[in-house]
């Protein structure tokens, strides 16, 4: 990839990575090494390798560890307490997330799905500029 | 022996203060230079670790700190690295008397936390956080935490008690550290009790938020010689760093690799193995953290990381005879962010030569410093310091 295709509309930048993922689309980069990014970035941390491909990824995975926010940062705290997670998708990638079900409801191993929204009013209050229409994720147990 | 050496300490109180960044600084600095000639006379550069410009809206730590020592065109500047800010500081100053850049330079960690209450701590930490998928998500530090306990609970044959009794002995310690910030001992039941902050942790699982200031001089040993006598200073003989993944949840969530690979640098530089070190202050904002840290350290075996409160004759075989925390650490001593990474060397000044009181470990002459930041081995920095 070269410095040019670095585009606000190359998932490769958040803003392309953000409107791919309000169409519903899971964009990573997936390494030479096997290593799949989430988001994607233009180097591996696994190998320090620069070959990587855009890929669309299931958006199905399990948690992988989870806890619930009690005490909120302040513009969540209307929010809490709300469970928060690491969920493993089925490329292997991990990333954190908050889950829609209650804490007591939620265990290590239990299948999920990324699913994304609009920022609620609350959110974008707080979002910075380039973030306005970022979608949120969230993981939905399945 | 040109190894760099620690000739002077000093500290505020830590905890809640009135003060300001700048005015804890004058009360380290007043200790640490309270039998030295004037800095202006001695220091030649310096580093201030600090977490964030938001707590007192301030940046330009460096000059801000210079001048308040008296310090006027030396090199100065501010280090960050959230909670590992002050041993980068440390690092710096260390690594520039070894090269021989400078024959003496002031080390400095500043952090006024509590200047916008819990909300402003919570936020400002929160900036340590990956901001594009977890700042957004509302994770907070302890649940970032949590979720590595969590993870480390369901695989290993570990429990909350387990974690409660890092606590209790790190209080225990603080107890007899005139520095630290709680001054009282707990049991095992109080901690069980306390609240969840994020399950599986509890308030008491979790380091208090504190202002402080603290500051270590390095110098090279002739520096040393004409500013202290011998028995008095202490030698940094390693120092090591490595930076893993900033999100927790894209690095190995049950050994942090990263201070594992900080640790051995400083071991190798120093040309020790984890069996010699006496005295460790490894950077237990959680409790959790202290059980991933005797491991990453090769302290204790994988997964029995939680013993590190038993006695050596105690613990599971494969573990050494090593005392971690006997500050009180980051939970008791307390861990005002930017100034931990100090008050952790002078944990080892006072212990290895034989000033730490009542919390005193017997004939300890090689010490570990694990300082972190961001979610756990985000930034790690080790030193080893001999005597």
């Amino acid at each position: 990839m070269t410095p040019e295709e670095l585009t606000p509309d190359s998932p490769f930048t958040l803003p392309g990575f953000f409107d791919a993922l309000s169409d519903g689309r899971l964009v990573a980069a997936v390494c030479s090494c096997g290593e799949v990014l989430v988001p994607p970035r233009t180097a591996c941390y696994a190998c320090g390798g620069r070959d990587l491909e855009l890929e669309d990824q299931p958006r199905t995975g399990e948690i992988y560890s989870y806890t619930e926010v009690r005490t909120a940062p302040p513009a969540f705290e209307d929010d809490a307490p709300y469970t928060v997670a690491v969920v493993e998708l089925d490329s292997g990638a991990r990333l954190l997330g908050r889950v829609d079900a209650d804490y007591d409801a939620v265990a290590i191993g239990d299948d999920v799905e990324l699913r994304v929204r609009d920022p609620t009013e609350a959110e974008r209050e707080i979002a910075l500029s380039h973030e306005q229409d970022w979608p949120i994720h969230v993981f939905e147990t399945v | 022996m040109t190894d760099p050496v620690i000739v002077s300490v000093g500290s505020s109180p830590v905890g809640r203060s009135e003060l300001t960044g700048r005015d804890l600084f004058s009360v380290a600095l007043g200790e640490a230079f309270e039998d030295l000639p004037a800095p202006a006379e001695v220091v030649e550069a310096l580093y201030v670790g600090n977490q964030s410009e938001t707590y007192e809206h301030q940046i330009m730590q460096g000059t801000l700190m210079a001048e308040w020592a008296g310090l006027r065109n030396v090199p100065a500047e501010r280090v960050e690295g959230c909670a590992a800010a002050g041993a980068l500081a440390l690092k710096h100053a260390v690594e520039d008397v070894r090269r021989g850049t400078h024959d003496a330079v002031l080390a400095c960690g500043v952090e006024k936390m509590t200047a916008g209450g819990t909300g402003g701590a919570t936020d400002a930490l929160s900036a340590a956080f990956d901001r594009a998928l977890e700042q957004r998500s509302g994770v907070t530090a302890p649940s970032q935490y949590a979720l590595l306990a969590q993870r480390y609970l369901h695989e290993y044959e570990a429990t909350e008690e387990d974690l409660a009794r890092i606590a209790v002995k790190n209080h225990a310690n603080a107890a007899s550290n005139p520095r630290a910030q709680f001054q009282s001992a707990v049991d095992v039941d109080t901690v069980l009790g306390s609240d969840y902050v994020a399950p599986p942790l509890k308030l008491f699982d979790c380091a208090p938020v504190g202002d402080a200031a603290a500051t270590v001089l390095v110098a090279t040993p002739d520096v040393a010689d004409d500013l202290r006598s011998s028995d008095d200073r202490v030698r940094v003989t390693g120092a090591g760093s490595a930076a893993n993944n900033l999100s927790v949840a894209e690095r190995n969530m049950t050994f942090p690799e990263g201070a594992n690979v900080a640790a051995e640098r400083a071991y190798d530089q120093a040309g020790i193995d984890p069996v010699d070190v006496d005295v460790a202050e490894v950077h237990d904002a959680f409790t959790i953290c202290e059980a991933l840290l005797a491991e990453a350290a090769g302290f204790a075996p994988r997964g029995r990381g939680v013993e590190s409160a038993l006695t050596p004759t105690e613990r599971s075989a494969g573990w050494t005879d090593v005392r971690m925390s006997t500050s009180g650490g980051l939970k008791a001593r307390g861990h005002p962010i930017g100034a931990t990474g100090i008050l952790q060397a002078i944990e080892a000044y006072e212990q290895l030569t034989g000033q730490a009181g009542d919390r005193q470990v017997d004939g300890a002459d090689t010490a570990l410093l694990m300082n972190e930041g961001g979610v756990a081995d985000a930034v790690t920095v080790s030193h080893v310091v001999e005597t």
